[in-house]
């Protein structure tokens, strides 16, 4: 009966011994697939604070370019202002009346700067695509 | 078992081409008479048939030509607005440079 107990103590040991390494085992591999993981997170929040970066530079970048348009666009009043400033100023009845040479000549000149201005705001800006087949560079507003 | 995390990140950007702009516009001169009837219209009638022959002409007052000048400034800065603003989506829409990317 003693050894029958004895036989069944290192049955009971040995199943302990047995479920034992089985649980570190088990421990063993979780830990492994949570260093991965981890890992893997730590990745995927680099990756997502670079993208963050990548979004606040587009973002400024953006705003840049806002302040640039709004700039562009308030100056782009500049000439319209000028004209209506100097034809309020100005009599132009009456001095074209009094002296009509000198006041043709400003005229013609002041329409040929139109013409320059109007050529020269139309051309295509530096930093943008070049005309192709689709749009030529040369007008057809030729004699 | 833990289930294993699988993180994709990905950054798409719409890419869209920007098309060539129009050519730009070639203007013909075109010759402006100033006539005033007390001081100078003979003379405005010799020079303008020498030039033209008997051929009819268009007169605008002072008043029409400075409504002209303004209707013109007015399509200028159109022109010149449109044009900013394409530009700005132009710039918008088009990739960061590569110095930037990287840093």
């Amino acid at each position: 009966m003693f050894s029958g107990l004895k036989i069944a103590m290192v049955f009971v040991l040995l199943a302990g011994a047995g479920g034992a390494f089985m649980y570190v085992k088990n421990l063993q591999s979780n830990l492994e697939i949570a260093r991965a993981n981890n890992a893997k997170l730590e990745i995927a929040v680099e990756t997502s604070e670079a993208s963050l970066k990548l979004l606040k530079e587009d973002n400024a970048r953006l705003n840049q370019l806002n302040d640039t348009l709004n700039i562009n666009l308030s100056k782009s009043e500049a000439y319209g202002d000028e004209l209506r400033a100097t034809l309020n100023k100005h009599n132009l009845t009456h001095l074209a009346n009094k002296k009509p040479g000198p006041i043709e000549k400003r005229m013609q000149n002041a329409t040929n700067k139109l013409w320059d201005d109007l050529e020269s705001i139309t051309t295509v800006p530096d930093r943008v695509q070049s005309v192709s087949d689709g749009a030529g560079d040369q007008s057809s507003n030729k004699d | 078992m833990e289930p294993e995390i699988k993180v994709v990140t990905k950054i798409e950007k719409t890419v869209v081409p920007t098309v060539p702009h129009p050519k730009p516009v070639q203007m013909n001169d075109i010759k402006i008479y100033v006539v005033s009837p007390s001081e100078n219209f003979e003379e405005f009638k010799k020079e303008f048939e020498s030039k033209n022959g008997g051929d009819a002409y268009i007169a605008i007052s002072i008043k029409d030509y400075e409504n002209l000048s303004k209707n013109f400034a007015e399509l200028r800065r159109y022109i010149e607005q449109q044009k900013a603003i394409i530009v700005y989506y132009e710039e918008a829409v088009s990739p960061l440079p590569k110095t930037e990317k990287s840093e």
